[in-house]
């Protein structure tokens, strides 16, 4: 059976290896492109076209190599379409995964719920927590069935900033941050201010227009104004 | 300029407040820019007698100034002297603030109608209050005068037509030095210059002096006339020119928006801090704020000067719920605030910004915004960027605020296409070419954008007013009596939708004059 190697250097890569017993050609070929993707992996029409061989060859090819426990499928969470096949030996990267925070391809919010809880609360009766204090506590609570990293914590509480339930601050030494050393970030539960409240803050968000989706379509005397706005009849409670 | 919704809630205040020929008239400045008279009439297609009683009408209530600029001649003819008109925005919005003006003006001094139309001269002013009071006792009137004055609730009004030099010959060589020189001295516009040129002397704006004070009510002055309209007539003489000679010899006096608004922007500032971070905070800010006073010139000082840790505290216990207070607790106030501090030896001062975007007040309001429209996830998003503060690319947005990737990519989209974000596309090269899509939150143009939002949101506020108004009317106009069972429902559901709307507008107005600060 004739093949045509696109690149040289994975003829390069052929000659060392010793033959593994039970591969044809085809699958050899195709496992070393594989393998040459490390954790990247490769979808079947990259292997059809880098390859060079046949459709079905290719299909045959990679159903043999799956049954052999020499390569996985996974999922690409770039593009869930797209069957992406691994040699065994690697992992995942994260472009592919979509990182430890991906479950299947997709977001394990369930997981990432779980911890923002156990982490907002030990954050309530701390008043100030550093993130090795958080880090040390979820371990200790064995929330997580895996070794979570302290980074991983970090993210979750760059999240829950975000989502304003806490605030990031610098420890100055004094009152609550005596035992924290001068100038570390730690953080601490929002004060009540979490999002907008108050009139002030609030002012344009609490009246119809501020939540308004069609606000640029809005005109005094167009189909959408603010006489016919049916957001403005439901928010005054008339209906008269 | 002013954006488009900023121009037409401008003229809708206007037309509601003087009419719709006026507010023709200022429209017209507003969206055109400065103008000639000619100009104006041309525009507007109004006769020239309304656009001179107009523009009379709008510089008396100081929302136009005029001045006089020189025309080179065309064909060699000899320069000429053009009055040019520009429309003044900030203090139009500020006629929907006036009642919260007097609010102001009669907590800290009292009951006192002295100002409650555009420009007065102090003769008028006593005049007025003869009518309305019925006394004619001056010196009370002249002893509520001066207070209004050390309180700088009331200045001197600007030059009525200042005349504006053209730029003088040294400074065009400086802009052919290049752009670097040219950067260094910002050319002001012809706007800022007119401005500059009408305003007063800074020692004299607060200054009356002594020959100011009539000794008696003259019966020369026959402008106490009592009909009020025929006083606004006096203003406006009906003579070629547009500013009544007049105005032009007497000292006028006018509301000084600039002290009412900075007032109205610290107690706001001072209970945007108390709810943000607590009590105490607040407490602390106010005794910063009472101690540095107020910036001796117009410039709008950055932060306050430094302020010794004593000299805080010796105010903060002054205040009420500060005198519990100690050393330790007003540092951990200063630290939440974010002050600056220096310590030199034994000294320990701090210093504040002054302005309410130095406790991200902008934030607060566009995120809220952001929350409301687009939900919790654009939240985060949003917020990331704005911290951020420069590109991001999806991914790296995706997995900082655990989004799925889709989701992120429609959140992004949705708030790039309402202008909320910047985004650009970046090849990557290498082996593998792939598109990368980045975003970001420019500061500029966002508040710009959402400042827009803002008026149309207060327009809209307003129109609906007039409409509910307007619906009800048969029900508003009936007697007492008549409001039995149904229609006193109605009544009353009137009454409550009224008082929905406009505590939203009072609101929503604080909301924009501190806003527009930023």
């Amino acid at each position: 059976m004739s093949r045509s190697l696109v690149s040289p250097s994975s003829l390069k890569r052929k000659r060392p290896e010793t033959q593994l017993p039970g591969l044809v050609d085809a699958e050899h070929a195709i496992l070393n492109l594989i393998k040459s993707k490390k954790d990247l992996g490769i979808w079947t029409r990259e292997i059809k076209l880098e390859t060079k061989l046949a459709d079905n060859v290719v299909t045959k090819s990679v159903k043999s190599l799956l049954a052999k426990g020499l390569i996985k499928e996974v999922v690409n969470i770039q593009n869930k379409a797209k069957k992406t096949y691994m040699a065994v030996e690697f992992e995942p990267s994260k472009e592919i995964s979509g990182g430890e925070w991906y479950n299947n391809g997709e977001l394990d919010k369930q997981l990432i719920d779980a911890l923002k809880l156990v982490c907002f609360r030990y954050m309530r009766m701390q008043k100030v927590a550093t993130l090795e204090g958080v880090h040390n506590e979820i371990k200790k609570n064995g929330v997580v069935t895996f070794d979570i990293s302290s980074q991983q914590i970090g993210e979750i509480l760059n999240s829950m900033v975000l989502d304003n339930d806490i605030i990031e601050v610098k420890s100055t030494g004094l009152g609550d941050y005596y035992s924290i050393p001068i100038g570390k970030t730690c953080y601490r539960v929002a004060g009540g201010a979490g999002v907008a409240k108050g009139p002030r803050m609030g002012a344009f968000a609490t009246i119809p227009c501020g939540a308004c989706p069609r606000i640029s379509f809005c005109t005094s005397d167009g189909v959408i104004s603010p006489s016919t706005c049916v957001y403005y009849t439901k928010w005054l409670g008339i209906d008269f | 300029m002013v954006s488009p919704h900023g121009i037409q809630f401008a003229a809708h205040l206007i037309s509601s407040f003087y009419g719709e020929l006026c507010s023709k008239v200022c429209e017209c400045l507003l969206r055109r820019g400065t103008l000639t008279l000619a100009q104006i009439i041309q525009s507007t297609e109004l006769s020239r007698e309304n656009v001179i009683n107009c523009l009379r009408v709008l510089i008396h209530q100081n929302c136009v100034q005029a001045f006089a600029v020189q025309r080179e001649g065309a064909f060699g003819e000899a320069p000429r002297i053009v009055t040019q008109y520009m429309a003044l925005f900030n203090n139009i919005i500020h006629k929907l603030r006036a009642p919260k003006f007097m609010q102001i003006v009669s907590e800290e001094l009292g009951k006192d109608g002295l100002m409650q139309h555009g420009r007065l001269s102090l003769k008028r002013i006593i005049d007025r209050n003869e009518q309305t009071a019925g006394s004619s006792d001056i010196h009370v009137v002249r002893e509520s005068f001066i207070r209004l004055l050390n309180a700088r609730f009331i200045e001197r009004c600007p030059a009525p037509e200042p005349f504006l030099a053209p730029p003088a010959e040294d400074e065009a060589p400086a802009k052919r030095r290049g752009a670097k020189s040219a950067k260094i001295a910002e050319p002001k516009t012809t706007e800022q210059r007119a401005l500059a040129a009408a305003a007063p002397m800074e020692s004299m704006r607060f200054l009356m002096e002594m020959d100011d004070l009539p000794e008696k009510n003259d019966d020369e002055s026959s402008d106490s006339v009592t009909h009020r309209k025929k006083r606004k007539q006096d203003v406006l003489k009906s003579d070629e020119d547009v500013l009544d000679a007049n105005d032009k010899k007497e000292v006028l006096w006018r509301v000084n928006f600039e002290e009412l608004v900075r007032r109205l922007r610290t107690k706001a500032c001072i209970s945007y801090v108390k709810t943000k971070i607590n009590d105490e905070a607040g407490i602390v800010l106010s005794a910063i704020l009472d101690l540095s006073g107020r910036p001796e010139s117009r410039q709008k000082a950055e932060k306050t000067a430094y302020l010794s840790i004593n000299a805080i505290y010796d105010e903060v216990i002054k205040k009420e719920g500060g005198l519990g207070m100690d050393f330790e607790r007003i540092r951990v106030s200063l630290n939440q605030l974010g002050c600056e501090t220096l310590s030199t030896g034994l000294d320990e001062s701090y210093s504040i910004g002054t302005h309410l975007s130095s406790f991200s007040y902008f934030n607060a309001v566009v995120e809220s915004v952001v929350l409301r429209r687009y939900g919790r996830e654009a939240y985060r998003v949003f917020r990331l960027l704005s911290k951020a503060g420069r590109f991001l690319e999806t991914d790296k947005i995706s997995d900082s605020t655990f989004v799925e990737k889709k989701d992120a990519i429609k959140i992004l989209y949705k708030l790039w296409k309402d202008d909320y974000l910047h985004m650009e596309k970046v090849v990557s090269s290498g082996a593998r070419q792939s598109l990368f899509l980045v975003w970001r939150v420019n500061k500029q143009t966002l508040w710009e954008q959402v400042l827009d939002e803002m008026y149309h949101a207060a327009l809209n506020l307003r129109l609906r007013i007039a409409h509910e108004q307007d619906r009800g009317k048969e029900v508003l106009q009936l007697p007492r009596e008549k409001l039995v069972g149904e229609l006193e429902k109605k009544y009353k559901l009137l009454g409550k939708v009224r008082v929905i709307l406009e505590s939203s507008l009072m609101n929503l107005d604080e909301a924009i004059m501190l806003f527009h600060d930023f």
